[in-house]
């Protein structure tokens, strides 16, 4: 797994490249506390160069959005597609996380 | 049929071994890739579930994986001397609520459920196997090459 990080204004665009699981999930878990830990931080996670995702994955996003609300940051998923996508829908996620079609629209939903 | 077996060590670090072995044996029989990534998810989390939370004590346990292709599935029975425990016995998750009364718990047998065409579970000299069935609807890959 690879992530990346762009300013764009006052928003962070992580990006995640390659595998959430069992063994890569505590890393972006680690990541995005660090990140979402601060108050009124405005998050994106770009999905788009993911390409698998398992339930250790679930979990972490879960806790990084139920922080966020928390502690009154914005965090909006983007960039979710075939089988990623799949498994959002399969696990009533897709209502649950706040989720645009692109980066753009990510970037504008939460400033 | 083609049939390869595999044990592995109950440490989450061995997940890749079983990964590469169902990828390997995709690309052999030129298997389609939705059925394939399907198969590779629910893997991912029954071995999960066992290595975690199947043993009550530190030691080293062994898990073994058949992975068998037949005409229209693909199929893993997984074999465990773990604490019994059914998977399909557990209460599916709840998917609705709100954001701060959502929990991942059973995520991982939810997905194996809803990604497998086929889950049987028994327990057989006191070992949990698991068999994991996946169709394979779509036509096998055909060969490309040749002449235009």
């Amino acid at each position: 797994m690879d992530l990346r990080e762009d300013s764009v204004g006052d928003v962070l665009v992580l990006e995640v490249k390659g595998r959430i699981d069992s063994s890569t999930a505590p890393a972006l878990g680690d990541k995005l506390s660090d990140t979402l830990g601060a108050p009124a931080r405005r998050l994106v996670l770009d999905l788009r160069q993911l390409e698998y995702i398992s339930s250790a994955g679930f979990r972490i996003l879960l806790l990084a959005a139920k922080r966020a609300e928390e502690a009154g940051s914005r965090f909006v998923l983007c960039g979710l597609s075939g089988k990623v996508r799949q498994l959002f829908d399969l696990g009533g996620f897709l209502d649950l996380f706040p989720i645009s079609a692109s980066r753009e629209d990510g970037i504008a939903a939460v400033r | 049929m083609t049939s390869v077996e595999t044990t592995i060590a109950n440490r989450l670090a061995e997940l890749t071994r079983v990964s590469a072995l169902v990828n390997e044996l995709a690309a052999a029989h030129r298997l389609p890739a939705d059925p394939v990534a399907d198969m590779l998810v629910a893997l991912d989390e029954v071995l999960t579930n066992i290595i975690t939370h199947g043993y009550s004590d530190d030691r080293a346990h062994e898990i073994r994986i058949r992975l068998t292709v037949g005409a229209d599935t693909l199929e893993a029975e997984v074999e465990d001397d773990g604490r019994p425990f059914d998977p399909l016995a557990a209460a599916p998750p709840d998917l609705g609520g709100s954001l701060q009364e959502r929990r991942v718990g059973g995520l991982g047998i939810h997905f194996v459920r809803k990604l497998m065409s086929e889950v049987a579970y028994s327990l057989v000299d006191n070992k949990n196997r698991l068999v994991l069935k996946k169709g394979l609807t779509a036509r096998r890959e055909e060969d490309s090459g040749g002449p235009a």
